[in-house]
């Protein structure tokens, strides 16, 4: 009973924090998607629209293309840094010359805020200028223009978040492998079970949760995904990288539609919470089942 | 006795000078008192005049007055963002906000701002002697209310020109060559034909010699308003489609058919004319904002172009950043026929008068102390040296300082035309709502850029969405 109070004694300062920060901000957001407020409308006032905000947005081909380019890059993002971020794991678990060094470099990027890693990747991709640009056309003729093509962008964006965000899988990874119990492993060797056999059945039903875990942040992180490509290409060419974050930046900020661009923030949260869901059902109820 | 007679006259000449100096620091001292210790905070974009403010002006005025300025310089979208949010919330973070001239509209319909004149006017005790609002130019008319009172105290004001590049242009050889393949004289263009002759004529004289120029900058970014921008603002009334082809005295009409001028035939010359440049820009074009095209032209990648006069100053005269230290002129911007006889008669302009003034938020609580030191930066004494290190001229008494004359030399007569010429150019059009519409249109036109509509088809969707947007805002009816 009085660790119990003492728990809550130690949460307060939190939860008064998450309350006033998280919860009312959050309360007022969705109060704010049921009006159409423009401060430099006609009308500067809040005005109650019901649900005309969420009807509108089933029609918004701007939203939902940024939804579809948005899923898209989560997809290629997420899935990369998973196979990339494990490979390199297995790497780091074995010794190798120059190993601690290369595993500081590789966990470089994680230290940089998102908004250096939009202007450094910008400097590189400048057509002509940029050094990704100039020896990809030196060495290999080919000609790369983020701001004509979409899927240079498109491609240029994911390559950026994969290089930023595969050090975190790669330190979470290792973290799970380490901790793993080798007999299991020596069991199914004596069993004969070849090394397919042994990843697919053993380590990664045992580091599931791991990878659970680090999937949620990246998906979370990436659903999010503003600074980065704000600074590369502002959304462009055309709307080819207009992800959800940037279209509701350009909702809210320069066109300060209050109403609908909190709209879409809402609906954003409700998709990224379902996506969630269908995430942890997928990769984790059936082995809760199991137990 | 000559000599005698000069040094009793530079003499009366230095202790009149010291007095009135004194008198003025007099007035600073005893106006600011009742503020002493009281910290201003302002919010503006970090732009040479702004850093100008924050590193000498502000530490000026705090140890004449012990009134501390802090200064906060930020990019763009974060200053509007930071000023909207603190005039709209009421907190009354801040005591000065960057006003840009196009968004003084914004602001004004929203009771944002301060009325300067009329604060001063009940207060006499805060007006300071060396401060007058007729010691501006014109670009004070921008921030001026319906009463015309004074909204913001102008502390930048530069006009978008033609820069080329004096050393190609007068290039014996290069004028051979070009007279060769085109028959006339090379000189900065006047017509759109003539400036894409010239484009086309650096390009290929770049391929030809394996050198890294091209024929014309273009603010083409493909995902950012900067584009938008050149044409709307640049290229268009060139051709004479003025207020982005917006007739506001007609129920906001955009399109043609409802008497609008957004998708007129003209437009689509325009904007077509415009796209076609960019085969003859630098490939980072498509990439490019009003920063990025500075720099190009500045890394001296291209023979000519449409510059911010903000850039003008640093490219022309930094060597410490420009590789074109010397070699650069400035003209007017190239126009259709008719465009300057429309412009004359007051029917029109030739381009963008662009800056920005201080203005005071109505959610301020510290009115006065700010009011002093929007009248300080203000005054004709401090603006030389700020013009030197910063090219904006905002009072008419600067144009005249020898220091200012000695870096129109520099900038290839630039100030000089800002005085002369400044009457052709105008600022943005008095739409409480340009950047709702901007960023309404903003997706069309990146998808004009990328082929992905035809000009036409693009400039048909973007006056569709222009008066319904406007409908939806509730200023078309």
């Amino acid at each position: 009973m009085q660790s119990n109070r003492l728990g809550w004694i130690l949460l307060a300062p939190t939860l008064v924090i998450l309350f006033f920060f998280g919860v009312l901000p959050f309360i007022y957001v969705v109060y704010v998607s049921f009006h159409q407020w423009n401060p430099f409308a006609a009308d500067p006032t809040m005005i109650f629209n019901g649900a005309d905000n969420f009807r509108k947005i089933v029609f918004d081909t701007e939203f939902l293309n940024s939804v579809g380019v948005t899923v898209l890059f989560v997809l290629f993002a997420v899935i990369s840094e998973l196979v990339v971020g494990y490979i390199l794991a297995q790497a780091f678990m074995k010794e190798f010359p120059g190993k601690a060094i290369f595993r500081t470099i590789h966990t470089l990027p994680l230290i940089m805020a998102p908004i250096i890693v939009g202007s450094v990747w910008k400097l590189m991709m400048t057509p002509s200028i940029g050094i990704i640009p100039h020896y990809l056309n030196e060495w290999f003729g080919i000609t790369v223009n983020i701001g004509m093509s979409p899927v240079a962008a498109f491609t240029t964006i994911i390559v950026m978040d994969i290089w930023h965000w595969t050090p975190l899988v790669t330190l979470t990874l290792i973290a799970a492998l380490v901790s793993l119990p080798p007999d299991p492993f020596k069991q199914a060797q004596i069993d004969g079970a070849n090394k397919r056999q042994i990843f697919f059945h053993i380590t990664v039903p045992m580091i599931a949760p791991a990878v659970v875990a680090t999937v949620f942040i990246r998906l979370m992180d990436a659903l999010r995904t503003v600074d980065e490509v704000w600074m590369l290409t502002g959304g462009g060419p055309g709307s080819a990288t207009r992800f959800v974050g940037v279209h509701i930046f350009k909702e809210v900020f320069p066109k300060t539609n209050y109403g609908y661009g909190s709209t879409i923030s809402v609906i954003v949260l409700y998709l990224t919470i379902v996506a969630c869901w269908l995430l942890y059902v997928t990769m984790l109820a059936p082995r809760n089942k199991k137990e | 006795m000559k000599t005698v007679f000069k040094l009793a006259a530079s003499a009366l000449a230095l202790s009149f000078a010291t007095g009135m100096a004194n008198a003025d620091d007099a007035f600073w001292k005893e106006a600011a008192a009742p503020y002493e210790g009281v910290t201003l905070r302002g919010v503006t974009e970090s732009s040479p005049p702004s850093l100008y403010i924050r590193e000498v002006l502000a530490p000026e005025f705090e140890e004449l007055t012990g009134i501390r300025v802090d200064i906060e310089t930020t990019s763009w979208d974060q200053m509007f963002d930071k000023a909207i949010k603190d005039m709209e919330a009421g907190t009354g973070i801040y005591d000065m906000v960057y006003i840009e001239q196009d968004i003084v509209y914004s602001y004004l319909a929203r009771d944002f701002l301060t009325d300067t004149t009329q604060l001063l006017a009940d207060n006499p005790a805060l007006k300071a002697p060396t401060y007058d609002e007729a010691n501006f130019t014109t670009f004070a008319d921008y921030f001026k209310g319906e009463n015309g009172h004074l909204y913001g105290i102008p502390m930048e004001a530069f006009i978008k020109i033609y820069l080329y590049r004096t050393d190609l242009f007068g290039d014996p050889d290069i004028q051979a060559a070009f007279k060769e393949k085109t028959g006339r004289d090379l000189a900065p263009a006047t017509t759109h034909a003539e400036y894409t002759e010239i484009a086309k004529f650096f390009y290929e004289y770049g391929q030809e010699n394996d050198l890294q120029l091209w024929g014309a900058t273009v603010q083409g970014h493909t995902g950012h308003a900067a584009s938008w921008y050149e044409y709307v603002e640049t290229v268009a009334p060139t051709f004479g489609i003025y207020n982005w082809g917006i007739d506001a005295d007609n129920n906001y009409a955009a399109s043609v058919a409802n008497g609008g001028e957004m998708n007129s035939d003209t437009a689509k010359e325009a904007l077509q004319w415009w796209l076609d440049l960019r085969q003859y820009a630098p490939p980072e074009s498509n990439q490019s904002t009003w920063t990025e095209v500075g720099t190009t032209f500045g890394a001296g990648r291209a023979a000519q172009g449409l510059v911010y006069g903000e850039n003008a100053g640093w490219i022309a005269a930094d060597d410490t950043k420009s590789l074109v230290v010397g070699k650069v002129g400035v003209a007017l911007p190239p126009l259709a026929e008719g465009v300057m006889e429309e412009v004359e008669n007051g029917e029109g302009y030739i381009g963008y008068y662009d800056g920005g003034a201080f203005g005071l938020p109505s959610t301020s609580k510290k009115k006065e102390a700010a009011a002093l030191f929007l009248q300080y930066i203000g005054q004709n004494e401090v603006q030389p040296d700020w013009a030197v290190a910063a090219p904006r001229v905002t009072n008419t008494a600067t144009y005249d300082d020898p220091k200012v004359q000695d870096m129109n030399e520099e900038l290839g007569g630039y100030y000089d035309m800002l005085k002369d010429k400044g009457y052709l150019f105008a600022g943005a059009p008095a739409y409480p709502f340009h950047a709702q519409l901007r960023e309404a249109m903003a997706p069309t036109f990146y998808n004009i850029l990328t082929g992905d509509l035809t000009v036409s088809e693009g400039l048909d969707k973007m006056a569709e969405i222009a008066e319904a947007t406007l409908t939806e805002l509730g200023y078309r009816k």
